[in-house]
């Protein structure tokens, strides 16, 4: 009879030398799988976690939608938005602060994502209108004239549509919504569900082609890097382009803050 | 070094040594006496008809998204014929595709993904719905047994899918 050579692992119950693909052990009979069980018996609950945070997300974008849109509304549901985003985000503890780490900290790679964010950037907003306009028929939308008529207008615009979602959506979805699927799923299905459900809360199916790619993008680069700053700064130069390319389309000047 | 025996186990036909007292694979008790073999046996046939029941929850709910795009199909053409301007036929149409196409492509994912599938599924679903509900407060209503049923059917799947998942492991059931 020929002999079987195995490699051996030591039993978590009985400490007995067991085979090493050994879902039992041959000796006591007792589950080697103890640990993944447990982490699957927590998919649940996590899962419960998700379910709590979209249906808050989802609310205060329906209330957002529901209430008038002028700048005192709009500011206050950036503070809402920011205020829940960091709440989420302390739930997360240690895993969160990890995030909130900058290892491998390169100045070549943050150049490129503030050179490839602005890029990107400006290629959607040339496509985008246009499709809006010539497949969805929607109406031309401006950013710039809903700030129009307001002290420093340019200024509020580039708090409440580049800093604040960048700092507060990054933390909110790349953040804590991600760090819950990685606790459910594998790091594919995490990434891609995550960005997926970035689309959604923005209720706008004509943006898929272009917000699935750029949250993807986001996602992954937060995998990669195991920090959240990259997004970060690559969220805020995506919309601080789309501000800058607005300003200019609607008010016919070309516009730098701080300059 | 062990010497694997002839011999298979009773319950999974795995092949074992003639020194183990338990099956390293299913942990059926080898050397235990008559009575806690037919414990055993009887013990994971239950757990295996109730993973074949949750894989039919987890099959019915991927099978729901097909019927979601079929259901979105049809809202697209009776819609479409209800609207008199062509671009805005044009642009209907265009937003019932890109939805019929992510419903499609949901339900063959979830043939060999279900987790992620049907939450997606199932997250879309509620969000078109709530997104109609906006623009058209009384849309709600409309077919909203049909809506409790799908969303019903998909919150099942996902919840068989996180079951299906911990009987696998625990059982050692591929």
């Amino acid at each position: 009879m020929e002999t079987v050579s195995e490699q051996y692992k030591t039993c978590q119950h009985c400490e007995s030398q067991i085979a090493l693909t050994s879902s039992f052990c041959s000796v006591c009979g007792k589950s080697q799988n103890a640990a993944d069980l447990e982490h699957l018996s927590q998919r649940k609950q996590h899962l419960k976690y998700i379910g709590f945070f979209l249906a808050v997300e989802l609310l205060m974008c329906i209330l957002s939608y529901a209430v008038d849109s002028s700048i005192t509304s709009i500011l206050f549901f950036d503070g809402i938005f920011a205020v829940s985003a960091v709440l989420f985000f302390i739930l997360l503890g240690s895993d969160g602060i990890k995030l909130l780490k900058w290892p491998n900290f390169s100045i070549l790679k943050l150049l490129s994502t503030i050179v490839v964010a602005v890029i990107f950037s400006y290629g959607v907003n040339q496509v985008v209108p246009w499709l809006n306009v010539n497949i969805f028929k929607a109406d031309e939308t401006s950013y710039s004239l809903q700030y129009a008529g307001y002290p420093y207008s340019n200024y509020l615009m580039i708090f409440s549509i580049a800093l604040m979602p960048a700092i507060f959506e990054e933390l909110a979805y790349r953040g804590y919504l991600m760090e819950k699927f990685l606790k459910i799923m594998g790091k594919k299905e995490a990434v891609y569900l995550s960005s997926f459900l970035f689309f959604l809360m923005h209720f706008s199916i004509a943006s898929i082609f272009w917000m699935i790619p750029f949250a993807i993008v986001l996602a992954e680069i937060r995998m990669r890097e195991n920090t959240l700053w990259y997004g970060i700064i690559l969220h805020f130069f995506f919309n601080f382009t789309t501000c800058i390319l607005d300003i200019y389309e609607f008010q016919g000047k070309f516009w730098l803050p701080f300059l | 070094m062990e010497t694997p025996s002839n011999i298979n186990c009773a319950c999974c036909a795995t092949q074992f040594a003639e020194t183990d007292v338990y099956c390293n694979s299913c942990g059926f008790p080898l050397k235990g006496t008559e009575d806690e073999q037919r414990d055993f046996i009887t013990n994971r046939t239950f757990k295996e008809i109730d993973l074949a029941d949750f894989h039919k929850n987890i099959k019915s709910a991927t099978n729901s998204l097909y019927w979601v795009a079929g259901l979105f199909a049809l809202g697209a053409i009776i819609g479409g014929f209800m609207l008199q301007d062509e671009s805005e036929i044009v642009a209907h149409l265009i937003i019932y595709v890109i939805l019929i196409a992510i419903f499609l492509a949901l339900a063959v994912w979830g043939k060999q993904k279900p987790l992620p599938a049907l939450i997606s599924g199932l997250s879309l679903y509620v969000f078109i719905q709530i997104a109609n509900a906006i623009l058209e407060p009384a849309s709600i209503l409309s077919g909203i047994i049909v809506k409790i049923i799908i969303i019903a059917m998909l919150i099942k799947g996902i919840k068989a899918a996180l079951e299906a998942d911990k009987i696998k492991k625990e059982f050692n059931i591929k």
